[in-house]
């Protein structure tokens, strides 16, 4: 009897592993898709160049599959609003586009699908999907929450040092700028001239003040947002001596910086007018593009200067996650979406399309790094990055406005670096403490 | 039985208005007093709890609140006596006996500013003040100025601002006044400049009477106005830099909607239609009066 049932485990359970290879080597988009055919999927992109790239993809998949992507175009700035709105009313998003300083209040709020509810589904799972080749930190960051992984990344961004060769070799310079310190003594007084100027560092009031300009000099500096214990850290030696240092930059920066969004820097750049920016990878393409940008044969590309504590350039970028809201073909027609549009095999179709994929196996692939010449900054930047560059929790959208007000502030001279740290630090600790951080009601996650 | 019937008639007719004002006006506005007195985050719907007037303290103890009211009512006071004065102007001009094809001609480009979508608007501002490739600070360097940091830079920005809202609106007074302009009875108009020569006595003693029911028309519609001016500085400076285009409808909404407090959103909100009415209020007792 116990060999006879041991015998017939075995032979159950061979039966099973076969099955289940011979399924995983049938798998096939189009088969997988066909239960949901004529099914319509609605996602929120933005007006950038990833998404476009992911648009003249999108012809293909329904092709393949018979699922129809519907699009609502937002700028970035509307994104959010327009997706906490249609969550909160139960409406037609099926993917939840996911900026990572959103992740951890579309996690906490029940709005998006583990991903694990679909790779544990054999009929949804690609078995080519192989997670481990996503480059850790930017799925962990752009996706994760927790010990969970909801989204796939897909909008794929770290801040690089973009800058103009021949203005650089004119002023004598053998390469761009290696660490701040050499930005400030050396680039910026040798570039700052015949009205151009070394730098621009777009600082507008809204996330591109907190992202792009008050959180790139805390961290490089040995600064952060918050300590060990969810308190401001924004009035350390460190924090300061960051902030500090974006003012005195500022002489070597176009008047009016604070009224520079992306499209001002990078214009300001392309048109010759400012030697170098950082910003994210995915302007790339607009200044590669002899349509947008003068400056084509002078680009040069590499990873933002280290400051005292290291590199620890600016991390950002979108993920796309199922909406729980959607039924159960929206949610299977959205991951076999989701799936196919970040999936390694396509990861090289994105690229040349003009997006920045986060697929380590593309950048691997001979010649890619010679033809997309920043490819190489970018994996060293991933590889130096802070997944908290900016806190993800719940609150920074509220968080978020204080440090855009308050640092706009400080880089008009209206109030001194302390002076609006401190307001920034007063107000983020009652916003945490609300929250519930500081009498353990909340996890301290970020 | 007449009467019963000419209630129904009535009802009829005022019925609908009544319905859709509930809906669309009386609705909404409950749902904000109620709104107002909890904490009421859209990402945290699950902690929405009632606070009594936590909300109302908070905003009427926020310097952030005050000057950005402080802001709108500057905007206003600067805005407001400059439309009414070019409008005034402008449709005195405009009231001139002769040259009828080129004063239809202007009549009916002065329709157009008023036409034009307030975002619409904000974002030609955005791209005429650029300070390096806008039209406006080209124009001044024909005229030998050196460049303005327009948007860039908290005072000129405020500017910019008060210059767009008056190109907007300076029409408007001016069709206004022009309307009043033709209610004065002409041969009372043409006794009046028989007997003195002084423009400003015709003004003040003839024509002006006849204007202030629409020059009390243009203070209550402008004060509305002002006090929820959003789209064109949204799209034109969103409220920067720094905050020194933050208008208050522009605070509301980015406490309501980007940091998704519509508890203290909707406080900061009721705060500002009571305002409204009071200003309403005084601007009945004071210039009603006048009319009347």
């Amino acid at each position: 009897m116990g060999l006879r049932s041991f015998v017939s485990m075995g032979a159950l359970a061979l039966a099973l592993t076969a099955g289940s290879a011979a399924r995983v080597s049938a798998w096939s988009l189009e088969e997988a898709a066909k239960p949901y055919a004529g099914t319509t999927v609605d996602v929120v992109f933005l007006l950038r160049p990833g998404y476009e790239a992911a648009e003249q993809m999108i012809p293909e998949f329904t092709e393949k599959t018979g699922i129809n992507i519907n699009i609502t175009k937002l700028p970035y700035e509307n994104a959010l609003g327009e997706q906490v709105r249609d969550f909160v009313a139960g409406g037609d998003l099926d993917i939840a586009l996911i900026d990572l300083v959103w992740i951890g209040n579309f996690a906490e709020n029940g709005w998006i699908v583990p991903a694990e509810t679909f790779t544990s589904n054999p009929d949804l799972a690609d078995p080519d999907l192989d997670m481990e080749d996503f480059f850790p930190l930017v799925l962990n960051a752009f996706g994760g929450w927790g010990d969970t992984i909801y989204g796939l990344p897909f909008d794929n961004y770290s801040g690089l040092l973009f800058y103009n060769k021949c203005m650089l070799q004119d002023a004598g310079f053998d390469g761009p700028p290696q660490t701040w310190t050499d930005v400030m003594e050396v680039y910026g007084p040798a570039l700052t001239k015949d009205g151009k100027y070394a730098y621009a560092l777009q600082s507008k009031r809204n996330e591109t003040q907190s992202a792009d300009s008050f959180a790139r000099f805390l961290w490089p500096f040995g600064g952060s947002f918050l300590d060990d214990t969810f308190h401001s850290n924004l009035m350390s030696p460190e924090s300061q001596a960051g902030l500090k240092f974006r003012q005195d930059l500022m002489k070597y920066m176009p008047d009016g910086i604070v009224s520079y969004d992306h499209a001002e820097a990078v214009n300001a750049l392309a048109q010759g007018d400012v030697a170098f920016i950082t910003e994210w990878s995915a302007f790339y393409s607009t200044l590669k593009n002899p349509d947008t940008s003068q400056i084509t044969d002078c680009l040069g590309i590499a990873p933002e200067p280290t400051g005292p504590a290291g590199r620890k350039p600016a991390l950002g970028g979108f993920s796309l996650a199922v909406a729980s809201q959607a039924d159960e073909k929206e949610q299977a027609a959205a991951w076999l979406f989701i799936q196919w549009v970040t999936s390694k095999a396509n990861a090289e179709t994105y690229l040349r399309k003009g997006g920045v994929p986060a697929r380590q196996s593309v950048y691997e692939k001979p010649g890619i790094a010679e033809e997309f010449d920043f490819v190489p900054a970018l994996v060293e930047s991933w590889q130096e990055g802070v997944p908290e560059f900016r806190p993800r929790f719940a609150e920074w959208p509220e968080i978020t406005e204080i440090v855009q007000e308050w640092g706009t502030k400080m880089m008009l001279g209206e109030v001194t670096t302390e002076e609006g740290a401190q307001e920034i630090g007063d107000r983020m600790e009652a916003v945490l403490d609300k929250a519930g951080y500081y009498d353990g009601s909340k996890p301290l996650l970020q | 039985m007449t009467s019963r019937v000419r209630r129904r008639t009535l009802l009829a007719f005022i019925g609908p208005s009544v319905l859709a004002l509930a809906l669309i006006g009386i609705g909404p506005l409950i749902f904000a007093i109620w709104t107002s007195l909890h904490f009421y985050n859209l990402t945290k719907l699950k902690q929405v709890h009632f606070t009594g007037l936590e909300n109302y303290v908070t905003v009427l103890t926020d310097p952030i609140f005050w000057d950005a009211m402080g802001r709108t009512f500057l905007l206003l006071g600067i805005a407001l006596p400059v439309q009414i004065a070019l409008g005034l102007g402008t449709a005195l001009l405009l009231h001139q006996p002769g040259l009828g094809f080129l004063k239809t001609l202007t009549r009916l480009a002065l329709v157009l500013p008023m036409a034009t979508t307030y975002a619409v608007v904000g974002l030609l501002g955005q791209v005429m003040f650029n300070v390096k490739y806008g039209v406006v600070n080209q124009l001044l360097g024909f005229l030998g100025f050196d460049q303005i940091n327009w948007i860039g830079d908290p005072d000129n920005a405020f500017i910019a601002v008060v210059f767009w809202d008056v190109w907007q609106w300076t029409p408007f007074v001016a069709l206004v006044l022009l309307a009043g302009l033709t209610t004065v009875p002409g041969e009372i108009e043409e006794a009046a400049r028989l007997e003195t020569k002084s423009w400003w006595k015709v003004l003040r003693y003839v024509q002006l009477p006849f204007l202030v029911p629409g020059l009390v028309a243009v203070l209550i519609l402008r004060t509305a106005d002002t006090l929820k001016l959003f789209d064109m500085v949204f799209t034109m400076t969103r409220g920067g830099p720094g905050n020194a285009t933050e208008f208050i409808s522009l605070l509301i909404q980015r406490v309501g909607f980007r940091a998704f407090d519509q508890g203290l959103a909707s406080a900061q909100a009721i705060i500002l239609l009571v305002i409204t009415i009071v200003l309403s209020q005084i601007y009945i007792r004071v210039f009603y009066k006048e009319v009347r």
